[in-house]
Order: structure tokens, then C-alpha cells, then sequence
């Protein structure tokens, strides 16, 4: 029963796109400069400044921790149009499926990396995941990646790392459109103008996109990518007061409007639900930067976000469901950057945040669930000789709702030659329980009846249900309630980077992290009617190691080669000592009978891959005039189902397949100004409908971009 | 020569692509490649398997979800390697007898035998004498000497695959209806032995289980060891 899609619906998004294609062609009469997208094209590699590492500007080779960059120029030629698109081709992240597509960093779950859009974080996650497609990356300047806990400056979240998006600050007078149309009826649409008029500089965006969705799965009703629409409008103001004092305003919108349909399975009865999903978030960044001298600088920086997101779907087993979520984040925070001497620096920082959500997957609607966070954080860099930097920083978080955290950091750069550096790190990383931890009231009717809460429902609630004599047993996992605390992290890294030619680039970086007192969600009772009822317990201690190295080549004047791989290696610390212990976990042999595990068996954490790896490579003529690109992204098997029953993941039980995808695109300039694109996402047409729902099969597109600009000498 | 240049690098990509996709799979054959589902008793040395025993196969589908099978027990006698008729319930002439993933014992609430057992951790092959200290519990309904529910006996049922599996590394050591020894090991809970997809359909997983697999050593002189 596969019903079309509303073609009301359509038309008026293709409708809105094609006027602001229309639009974007009328400037082309005027003057055109060459365009500045391909002028980066250097001859040797180079040294860019980064931000998110140490919260102020450093040239990437002075930074003492594992930081990499995404250009914009990287973002266009592949071209990607969502955040998930340019971080799938990055060594040693992974695209989780799964309420939306998150992130995996050093083999930690999205839950555990930060998000900011310009240094400010994204709320809205569901289930820990915050869904990086909701992201544009239009107007991006560039993606800063900090690997390894950055707790210290960041807090809560920045446990596995840090994904700092920058956009566009541009204030020049200059008009950037593109669209682009693809496989899936994808459609998007770009438009960024920036104008500076006298002190004051503008700087507006607006993006839209909509596809149909797909369906992996043959005649299929449900969508592995469901049809959406999103749009993205942003305005950056910035007024110079005078030369030492500037004032910022930045304001980014996103809708996102997401078609339901959907077939949930329970013993052989489908049940097929119908309806929309409708995700909104709004992002207000107020600032002022006053420079004292040139050794003192602050910054007072005022943000408040609001999502709200709403799921309303009519099932055909009747029951309905209505879902409601809202949260609110604000902040003000204040940092002073004090440069004491050439060699020495500081930055301090405080701040204070408030947090609130309403939802319905709580006791009700309309009760207000919040939090307040009271932070400071100081960093100090020191270089005592030339060779060497130090940093040594810790930041103090002081949370209502949970235990408070200290989080330090130290790392440490040896550079002994140009050629030659060694860097070395270590820093703690927290993330408080979230709201849904504490306060969900979760019961799923379409699945089985299955029931979630909070810890702060759980006691409360299970005990009414008993009290109606519903509940038939209480579990071993119930007497673990209790407060939640902070999951922390220790994590450890190490590495060199080697430019043995002013072309060629070398990295390697060792990585340790040791998590403790991880949340994970356990059956703590059941009723008599066998549902399930589930609660969150601070139970787990794991770790995650591994070495990521990449290699960076520029070659035969036109060729740039990339390559970048990941060793990842995890276990659950218990798991690991049980079986060292012997006697405790069994699994089966090819007769089908019962062998003990052997550690060399274990695979330890499940969804994540031993081996991930990319190889890029690019060529560009002299003339800079059209490029071809070729990517090939490439991850080992991962477990994916404890086959075996034994309640941990070892090489006997069910694997997803190690897959690669190779991703093809090529660009001409045709004009002074307009450029031409177009490619092949996974040219090989790889498709794994279970374990990779949220990869597409072979896709094509074509892209059309125009840059006018007209800068002031 | 610019083409070329681009070509030779197109080749050398589509080279890496193909030396990186190995694909690995190691499916486990099945105990006995000539079986068509059907119940069949065989011993070889002092251990007998039993192919296929249906324990209360699944016939509908509640209103609730929840499939159920016409709720009687089938009855197994260790010491003759037969199904011994419903008839005979009330008798010592069954061992054990299972009903979806229940499993009871020919004594207490169950029957007039003299049976009991509990379930012991570990690999079949190393238990071969009943532990000294080892306590034989009876059956007293709803609670059983072979504990019933996910994760806490012999099965484990995964929810989000809907399939039951046993749990390797358990065996059930068995006091018989005329008290003495055998140890028993489920392999597997669907017919011919080999559990569906977790990819498989809801129907296919239903119409396939409560089929029991297992391997079992009586010990006919009445000695506790094996």
C-alpha cells in the first residue's frame, strides 16, 4: 500500500527553490571578478590557523593536541550538501544509523562528542544522537575536529572530542549561490551575500534542501531516508565600534520538515504508522570583543538556543502518537585572553548556564524539567624554550542537578625540527546524565508495550505499578537504582607529525581512552503481561585505543594524494576480567557445542570497526580551471548481534560486512565566476539494507555555482 | 599526458578498491548435514542427541502479540531415548518434558518420579562427575528445578531479533523419574537445528522454533559421574 507522496507538499519547495534559482542569476550582468573558491590551491601544504583547540587562534603546527580541518574547498568538491556527508570521508569517524545519523569518534558513541556551530553548542538530541543532517554545510568555513577529551575548556560532552563548524564571516561584498540536483529528486539551494557598510559588516545565508527519500528495501512502504524538507537562514552582523572594540550578532534558524511513514513489526502483526515530524531550532549569539592592549583581549558572549521538535503519527492499530519536545540552553560566559610575555599566555573563562525542557516523553507536557551549570575554566601556555610548548588548564563545572566535575588537561609539544614534532596529551572528559536519563516516561505501544523511565521516575513509577499489582518481578538491576552520576573519561594521546619534504605530510597518534561508570539502559522489572521496563544505571567501565595515521602528498604539480587509517581496539573492562578469570563465558563451536571464549575470541564493544581507511586523490591542471576527485572510504566488519546468546560480542557472533564506497566528482569553471560540478556517490552501488540503513545506493548529481565579489583594495 | 596522468591514478584507485574488500564468513555447518526436521534419536559412544524434538510449536497468534501453541508438554524419557505419549504424564516413565522454552523434571509439582536437576555452568565435555556439593532442586510450580525466564536458565531471548538462543557453556544436569544421573546440553531451540537470520521474518522465526536440539550422557549404574 505504498501511498504517493503529497504532491501539495512538493510543489511548493521545488516551487520556493526554483524563484531563489531564478534570483541568484541576475547579478551575473554586472562586473565579475575570477572566482575565490580555487585560489587555495598552494604548492606545498599549509599551515592553517585553528581555534577550538586552545579557544584562541594558533597556527595548527603550535598546537599540542590532535586537531584536524575540513577546508571549504574540501566540503565543495566532494560535494556535500549535510555535515554527514563531509565527515563519512574523515579517518576514524563512522555515520551511526539510529535515531538520525551521529557521529563516532575514537570508537565512542555520538553521545560523547560535542557539537558547536561558531563555538556554541547544538541541542536537541534524541537518544544521544544529535542527527548531523539537520546541519547545512553551505556556508561553511571550515570544520575544526579536536580529538581526545577537551572537557577543560568545553565541559560536558566533549568527552571523545569536539566538531567546531565555522561559518562563513565574510563581510566583503561578495554574492555566493549554488544548487545542486541529484538521485532522489535531491534538491538544494544556496544563497550567501555579504556587504560591509561603513562599520557595520553583513553577512546573510539562507539554505534550502528536500529530497524524496529512498528505500533500500525493495516495494518497501517504510523509507531508510524519509522525504524532507529543511531550510537554514542565518545573518552575522558585526560592528567595528572602534579600532579596539567590535560588537557581533549572529542568528542561524533551521526547519526541518520530515514525512512519517512507517511499519513496526511485533510477532508477525505490522502495525503502519503515518504522519509527520517537525524539528526547529533557533540560535541567537550576541558578543562583544574589546582588545585592552595587545596583550589583553576579552570577550563577553551571550547564546540561547531553543529546539523543539513534534512527531505526530496516526497508526493503524488505532492508538495515535503525539511527541513533544522542547528544550531551551542559555548561556553567558566571559573570557579574558592575557598575553603576559611572547612566551607565556593565559585564557580564563566563566560562566553560567540554564537549561529547561518540556516533553511529552516525560510525566507530562507541561512540567518544566531544568538544570543551571555555574563553570569556570583557565588555561595556561608556556613555552620555556623555543622547541617546547606546555599547556596545563582544567575547568570546574557546578551542576544542580548532578555531581560537579573537574576536568584537567595537559599536553605538551616537542618540535625539533621544522621537519619533526612530537605531541602528547592528556585531559578528563565528563558528560552529565542527560534529561531523558533522569526524567523519561517512555511506554511504546506499537512495540511490544515495552516500557523506559528515567531514574528519578523509575522508583516512583514502578512503585505505583506495583501497588496495581502489575508488575510480576523486580530484577537484580532495580536495587542498582539510584543517582545518576557524570560518566568520565582519562584519555591519553600521543603522536608525531613529519614533513620530510614541504609536499609530503606524516601523522601518527596513539590514542587511550578509559571510560568509567558508563549509563547504559537494563531491564530492571517486568510486568505481568511480560513487557519489558527499562531504567539507566551508572554500570559500565570500558576503553578504547588505537592509532590513527594520516599521510598528505602533493605531487607531479597536480596531484594531491590523501590516505588516512584507524586502528580501533575496545573492551568492556568487566567483560575483559571475567574472561582472563575463565570459567564465565562460553560460545559455540562449528558442531554447535559450547567452547570457552578465549580473549583472543573477544571483540569487545560492538558497531565499531578494527580497521577504517580512506584514500583521496585529487588532480588540478595549472590553470586551476576544472579538478577531478576521487574517494575512497573503506570500514572492516563490525559485531553487529550476539549470535551466540552469551551476552558479549566475540568473533562468533553476527557481523555487518566491511564495506567500501567510492565517491567520484569533478568540477569545470565555465565562466569567470560560474562553476559546474557534478558526481557519484557510491559509485559501486554498496548497499547493506540492515546494518547501513542510511546509505543510499549509487547516487548521481549535477551543481551549478555562482560567485560575484567585489572587494574593496 | 594530463588524461593519462588522471587515468593511471583512476587505475591504481580501482586497484586498492578491490585488494580492500575481502569479505569474511565462517557459517557453522549443521550437526548432521542428512537431517529433513524431522525427530530422530541417535547415540554415538556415551552421547546420544535428539534432533527435533517440537515442544508445543506455535499454532496462532494472540490479539495481545503473543504466540502461543496448544500449551501441552512433550515428553521425553532419557533412559529409552523415546517420546513417551501424553498419556503417561502421571507416570515415571518420562525424565524431562518441554513446552516452548519450559523445562520440567519428572518430580515435586511436575510428576511422581524421583527427578529434579539445576543447571550448571561450563563446557559439557568437563563435567564429568556431579559436583559434591551440588544441590538437585525440585519442581514446584511456577518455579522449576531448570530456572525458566531470558538469561537466567538456558535460553536467552533477544528482542529486537525475536529469536531464542541457548546459552552456551549450560548444562542441565537431570536426576531421572528413577533418580539417576544425566547431563544435557540444548544446541539449539529451532528445527533442523539452525536458528533463522536475525534478518528473517517474524513467520519464518515462529514457525521455526520450539524445536529442540540436544546432546545428553545417562549415567544407567546409578554413579554420579559421567
Amino acid at each position: 500500500m505504498v501511498q504517493p507522496l503529497s504532491k501539495k507538499y512538493n510543489t511548493m519547495h521545488r516551487l520556493l527553490q526554483i524563484l531563489l534559482i531564478c534570483f541568484l542569476s541576475f547579478p551575473a550582468m554586472a562586473q565579475v571578478q575570477k572566482s575565490r573558491l580555487y585560489d587555495s590551491t598552494e604548492r606545498h601544504l599549509l599551515d592553517e590557523v585553528v581555534v577550538t583547540a586552545t579557544r584562541n587562534e594558533r597556527k595548527l603546527s603550535n598546537v599540542a593536541v590532535p586537531v584536524s580541518i575540513i577546508s571549504q574547498k574540501t566540503i565543495q568538491r566532494a560535494g556535500s550538501l549535510r555535515l554527514r556527508d563531509i565527515l563519512q570521508e574523515q579517518t576514524g569517524l563512522f555515520m551511526t544509523s539510529g535515531f538520525g545519523t551521529g557521529v563516532q569518534m575514537q570508537g565512542l558513541n555520538p553521545d560523547y562528542t560535542l557539537i558547536l556551530v561558531d563555538g556554541e553548542p547544538l541541542v536537541g538530541r534524541t537518544a544521544g544522537v544529535l542527527d548531523l543532517n539537520r546541519i547545512t554545510v553551505g556556508n561553511i568555513k571550515k570544520i575544526e575536529i579536536v580529538k581526545g577529551p577537551s572537557s577543560s575548556l568545553y565541559g560536558s560532552e566533549a568527552l571523545a572530542g569536539v566538531i567546531n563548524i565555522i561559518t562563513d564571516k565574510n563581510y566583503e561584498n561578495k554574492i555566493t549561490a549554488g544548487s545542486r540536483y541529484g538521485t532522489y529528486n535531491t534538491l538544494d539551494a544556496n544563497i550567501n551575500a555579504s556587504a560591509r557598510v561603513g562599520k557595520l559588516g553583513i553577512n546573510t545565508f539562507f539554505n534550502s534542501y528536500s529530497t524524496d527519500g529512498y528505500s533500500i528495501r525493495p516495494y518497501s512502504v517504510e523509507r531508510a531516508k524519509l522525504p524532507v524538507w529543511r531550510m537554514t537562514p542565518q545573518v552575522k552582523l558585526n560592528y567595528t565600534i572602534d579600532d579596539n572594540t567590535s560588537v557581533q550578532l549572529s542568528v542561524r534558524y533551521n526547519y526541518e520538515h520530515i514525512k512519517n511513514e512507517l511499519a513496526v513489526t511485533n510477532n508477525g502483526l505490522i502495525v503502519y504508522s503515518k504522519g509527520r515530524e517537525i524539528n526547529k531550532d533557533i540560535n541567537v549569539i550576541p558578543s562583544i570583543t574589546h582588545q585592552f592592549s595587545n596583550k589583553l583581549k576579552t570577550t563577553l558572549r551571550l547564546y540561547g538556543t531553543i529546539f523543539e521538535g513534534s512527531q505526530q503519527l496516526a497508526t493503524s492499530s488505532g492508538q495515535g502518537y503525539d511527541d513533544y519536545f522542547r528544550q531551551q540552553f542559555y548561556r553567558a560566559e566571559n573570557q579574558t585572553d592575557f598575553n603576559l610575555r611572547n612566551n607565556l599566555s593565559f585564557v580564563a573563562g566563566i560562566g553560567y548556564i540554564r537549561e529547561f525542557v518540556n516533553s511529552s516523553r516525560y510525566d507530562t507536557k507541561d512540567s518544566r524539567k531544568e538544570n543551571e551549570v555555574k563553570y569556570g575554566f583557565f588555561q595556561t601556555e608556556w613555552k620555556p624554550w623555543k622547541p617546547l610548548t606546555l599547556i596545563a588548564g582544567f575547568r570546574y563545572d557546578d551542576n544542580k542537578l548532578y555531581a560537579s566535575a573537574f576536568s584537567p588537561k595537559v599536553a605538551a609539544q616537542y618540535k625539533v625540527s621544522d621537519k619533526l614534532r612530537f605531541q602528547a596529551s592528556y585531559g578528563k572528559g565528563f558528560k552529565a546524565p542527560d534529561f531523558r536519563q533522569l526524567y523519561l516516561n517512555f511506554t511504546n505501544t506499537a512495540a511490544g508495550g515495552y516500557s523506559v523511565y528515567g531514574t528519578l521516575e523509575a522508583q516512583r513509577v514502578i512503585d505505583i505499578q506495583q501497588q496495581s499489582g502489575l508488575i510480576k518481578e523486580l530484577s537484580a538491576d532495580y536495587y542498582k537504582l539510584q543517582t545518576l552520576r557524570p560518566e568520565f573519561s582519562n584519555g591519553f594521546n600521543a603522536g608525531v607529525t613529519y614533513l620530510p619534504i614541504p609536499t609530503l605530510q606524516w601523522q601518527l597518534n596513539f590514542f587511550r581512552n578509559d571510560i568509567t561508570d558508563l549509563i547504559e539502559s537494563r531491564q530492571v522489572a517486568t510486568r505481568f503481561d511480560n513487557s519489558q521496563i527499562f531504567s539507566y544505571i551508572n554500570v559500565k567501565n570500558a576503553y578504547t585505543k588505537g592509532l590513527e595515521t594520516s599521510i598528505q602528498y602533493k605531487f607531479l604539480n597536480h596531484f594531491q594524494a590523501d590516505a588516512g587509517y584507524q586502528l580501533l581496539l575496545t573492551a568492556d573492562k568487566d567483560e575483559e576480567a571475567l574472561i582472563k578469570q575463565g570459567n564465565h563465558y562460553f560460545t559455540r563451536d562449528e558442531n554447535g557445542y559450547s567452547i570457552e571464549v578465549k580473549r583472543s575470541d573477544y571483540i569487545g564493544l560492538p558497531n565499531r570497526s578494527r580497521h577504517m581507511g580512506n584514500l583521496k586523490l585529487q588532480y588540478e591542471p595549472t590553470s586551476k580551471k576544472w579538478y577531478v576527485s576521487v574517494r575512497n572510504i573503506y570500514r572492516s566488519k563490525w559485531a553487529v548481534y550476539d549470535k551466540d546468546g552469551n551476552g558479549i560480542y566475540n568473533k562468533q557472533d553476527e557481523f555487518a560486512k566491511g564495506f567500501l564506497m567510492v565517491n567520484l566528482s569533478a568540477g569545470y569553471e565555465i565562466l569567470n565566476g560560474w562553476r559546474i560540478a557534478a558526481g557519484i556517490d557510491n559509485l559501486t552501488n554498496y548497499s547493506d539494507v540492515l546494518n547501513l540503513p542510511n546509505m543510499p545506493g549509487r547516487s548521481y548529481y549535477t551543481m551549478l555555482a555562482y560567485t560575484f565579489s567585489k572587494s574593496k583594495k | 599526458m594530463k588524461r593519462l596522468s588522471v587515468l593511471s591514478a583512476l587505475v591504481v584507485l580501482m586497484i586498492f578498491s578491490v585488494a580492500c574488500s575481502k569479505s569474511s564468513s565462517s557459517p557453522t555447518p549443521p550437526l548432521d548435514k542428512t537431517n529433513d526436521g524431522s525427530f530422530k534419536v541417535y547415540t554415538e559412544g556415551k552421547v546420544t542427541t535428539v534432533q527435533n524434538l517440537a515442544g508445543d510449536t506455535i499454532i496462532g497468534i494472540a490479539p495481545s502479540g503473543q504466540p502461543y501453541g496448544a500449551g501441552k508438554f512433550t515428553f521425553f524419557s532419557l533412559v529409552n531415548k523415546t517420546i513417551v505419549p501424553n498419556s503417561d504424564s502421571a507416570t515415571s516413565n518420562w525424565d524431562i518434558a518441554i513446552r516452548g522454552t519450559t523445562i520440567i523434571t519428572n518430580g515435586g509439582t511436575s510428576g511422581p518420579g524421583n527427578g529434579g536437576g539445576f543447571v550448571w555452568v561450563g563446557a559439557f565435555d568437563n563435567l564429568t562427575a556431579v559436583p559434591a556439593d551440588s544441590v538437585f532442586k525440585t519442581d514446584n510450580a511456577p518455579t522449576y528445578a531448570i530456572t525458566t525466564g531470558s538469561g537466567k536458565g538456558w535460553y536467552n531471548y533477544d528482542g529486537p531479533t525475536n529469536l531464542v538462543t541457548p546459552l552456551p557453556g549450560r548444562v542441565l544436569v537431570i536426576r531421572t523419574a528413577n533418580g539417576k544421573y544425566a547431563k544435557i546440553e540444548i544446541l539449539n531451540y529451532y528445527r533442523k537445528g539452525s536458528t533463522p537470520a536475525a534478518s528473517e521474518t517474524d513467520a519464518i522465526k515462529l514457525a521455526e522454533q520450539r524445536f529442540y536440539l540436544f546432546r545428553y550422557t545417562y549415567q544407567a549404574d546409578g554413579a554420579k559421574t559421567f
